[in-house]
């Protein structure tokens, strides 16, 4: 979550409605004093709780610097104090302002709870935030991203139909996931995402297909992987000897990490942004993957028997000097 | 009831007797057949038999050593009741290479991944199927029409056995829609299900969340040899009410679970993991308690799905949680190692922030 822009921008938007006739010129400069000294922007308690949001998840970054170097020990020590700092900053931005979606949002994941008993609150807070999408005026390019002020009930529908498939709620979760569709078409939160992997889950082909058609078969590492798994539990090992290929040369480093996935922290709240097809994307699309990949004991090693795919591996990490 | 091997060997040895006795009148027979029983227990080499009963009758000293008394063997003494029940089944293959159970159950002990097995048995399954077929039409032309159905059900059931095995090796390898195929296949072929192979398509429709899907077959296998509501379909419908969040309706399940079977509490606390039994699905009685514990066993493709810090999947751990606060203090002493097995953050997660 990009929270600063975010906040520039509603405090930007905000601003110049109240101004008559600025100029596009005029906006971007406003833009620049917002983003220098946004404090003197902050007009209502609603944009007090989001700057404290923002803050928060700012101090939050900050204490993730250098935790790799931690021992395990020392690491879960200093994720849960983190974690608590940033469930008491929730706790103030929603002081300031309780209907502070974010902050609600935040609030629930930095509990540290357990997919399946997270997602009772979070399908609460998420029915509620739904309703105020359905009844919202959406902008004119018919994607509620678009409009800044919709983009928290996006933001909480993802992690609800994240919460689903790490719950083992594979339908549920797509469902809710396509239901967003019809509120953001261009499905900036990447639920899609998510959809392929429970399709995968579902040995469900035909709506796998569907989803990469209505996304113009963009392709990203998820489509990929979810392809390869799926046709592999349909037993067309060919097919999905191919669908493997095409993923392993597709994403950069997906091989390996499919071969030496890596322990991924709680999204707080959505998905890091990484470039497409790049080995970090195929990292998370792996970490994301994991609930489905392990009720498929034998994939990764059956995915580690193809000889392009362990070669893949295996120069990628001499590429990049990882483990190997 | 699933296959019993030491009743098939009876059977076997039986027609095999009866084959012998020729053209006896009704009053001879009988008393010919009046020793039967002794002899079959105590003396079974003075009964007339083939190489190929020979073969079946060591594949029931093997499935009593392998599925019955392994899982009670001290680990010291494990390795010499498996080579043991090898040997059996290397002689019973020997004796009879188309020991099709005997070859099954070797490969279960050989293969090194649930996919090799799996890809042995899909592999192996027409021609086990074509000879299977060949000795069921051979009984045609030679037995006496009341021994024909027995004869030729005999011929059928190491294919059905195979069907049994591969669909739920499917099951665990994941692939679920193959697992319903398969079990569709050995019930056309079969339709008393004496593999009992409907209740893992409880746990693939389960799986596949295909709610639907489960109605319809329940509905259509409803009058099978036990019309009844066991512990495969209740924990494949509870599963779906979790999934589905419906949680009034997972926890009437539970409760229904909990008054059909003994001692059901701890044994769903438990959720002990068996090895699946090699000759088919183990033998229990209905509504008991090791009847529950092989569907608990089985039903862990369905349990530890979904990412959980207490090790068990979110329906294992949300149904822990239940039985825990359901349990009595007896029920919760006798869970003690069971909760002592738990991860140390375990205890919040389980009776709150409260918690000691």
């Amino acid at each position: 979550m990009k929270a600063r822009d975010e906040l520039v921008q509603r405090l930007a938007l905000r601003r110049r409605g109240q101004l008559e006739g600025l100029s596009e010129a005029g906006y971007q400069e406003l833009v620049r004093d917002v983003r220098s000294r946004p404090e003197d922007f902050i007009d209502s308690p609603a944009e007090e709780a989001f700057l404290l949001v923002c803050q928060a998840l700012e101090r939050h970054d900050a204490a993730c610097v250098g935790e790799e170097l931690l021992d395990d020990d020392a690491f879960f020590v200093a994720r849960r104090h983190r974690m608590e700092r940033l469930g008491s900053d929730c706790e103030a931005a929603l002081a300031r302002d309780p209907d502070c979606l974010d902050a609600q949002l935040l609030r629930l994941l930095a509990q540290d709870d357990d997919p399946d008993p997270a997602l009772p609150a979070l399908a609460e807070l998420d029915a509620r935030a739904w309703k105020q999408l359905s009844a919202a005026q959406l902008p004119a390019s018919g994607d509620a991203w678009d409009d800044v002020l919709l983009r928290p009930m996006l933001r909480i529908r993802a992690a609800v139909v994240r919460t689903c498939l790490d719950s083992a709620r594979y339908r549920r979760a797509a469902r809710l996931g396509e239901e967003a569709f019809a509120m953001s078409p261009g499905d900036a939160q990447g639920l899609r995402h998510t959809c392929a992997l429970c399709y995968a889950r579902l040995e469900d082909e035909a709506a796998l297909e569907a989803l990469d058609v209505r996304f113009s078969r963009q392709g990203d590492s998820w489509q990929h992987l979810s392809r390869a798994i799926l046709l592999y539990k349909l037993g067309r090992l060919a097919a999905a000897r191919r669908a493997l290929g095409g993923y392993t040369r597709l994403c950069e480093g997906g091989a390996y990490a499919l071969i030496k996935p890596i322990m991924i922290d709680t999204y707080l709240p959505d998905r890091p942004e990484t470039t497409p097809l790049s080995f970090e994307e195929a990292t998370l699309a792996v970490h994301e993957a994991d609930p489905v990949i392990v009720d498929v004991p034998d994939f990764v090693p059956w995915a580690q028997g193809q000889r392009d795919v362990w070669f893949a591996a295996q120069s990628f990490a001499e590429r990049r000097d990882l483990d190997w | 009831m699933p296959f019993d091997p030491q009743l098939e060997d009876y059977e076997r040895m039986s027609l095999r007797f009866v084959r012998s006795l020729g053209d006896l009148d009704a009053a001879a027979a009988a008393r010919e057949f009046a020793s039967f029983g002794r002899r079959f227990a105590h003396d079974r080499d003075s009964l007339p038999q083939t190489d190929a009963d020979r073969a079946f009758h060591l594949v029931v000293e093997a499935t009593r050593l392998i599925d019955y008394q392994l899982p009670f063997t001290l680990d010291e003494e494990a390795e010499t009741c498996i080579s043991h029940a090898q040997r059996m089944l290397d002689e019973a293959l020997s004796l009879d290479p188309q020991c099709h159970d005997a070859l099954r159950m070797l490969e279960a002990g050989r293969s090194p991944s649930f996919e090799s097995y799996y890809n042995f048995l899909q592999e192996g399954a027409s021609e086990v199927k074509a000879r299977c077929v060949e000795a069921r039409d051979a009984a045609c032309d030679t037995a006496a029409p009341e021994r024909v159905f027995l004869e030729r059900d005999i011929a059928m059931r190491p294919y059905l056995r195979w069907i049994a095995t591969l669909a739920s090796k499917a099951l665990i390898c994941g692939r679920n829609r193959e697992t319903i195929r398969l079990v569709d296949e050995l019930l056309a072929l079969d339709p008393y299900d004496r593999a009992d192979a409907r209740l893992t398509a409880y746990l693939a429709y389960a799986k596949l969340e295909d709610e639907e899907g489960l109605d319809r077959f329940a509905k259509a296998h409803l009058d099978l040899n036990h019309p009844r509501l066991d512990a495969w379909e209740l924990l494949a419908r509870l599963a779906l009410a979790h999934k589905r969040c419906d949680f009034g309706q997972a926890r009437t399940l539970l409760g229904q679970i909990v008054e059909l079977y003994p001692n059901a509490l701890v044994t769903l606390a438990r959720q002990r993991e068996l090895p699946d039994g090699v000759y088919a699905r183990l033998s229990t009685h209905p509504y008991s308690e090791d009847e529950l514990i092989v569907a608990i066993s089985e039903a862990t493709v369905l349990l530890q799905e979904g990412r959980d810090s207490l090790w068990r999947g979110s329906l294992g751990s949300w149904v822990l949680r239940e039985c825990l606060s359901m349990s009595t203090p007896e029920q919760t002493s006798e869970l003690a190692d069971v909760i002592a097995s738990l991860p140390p953050h375990a205890a919040s997660l389980l009776w709150g922030d409260d918690a000691s």
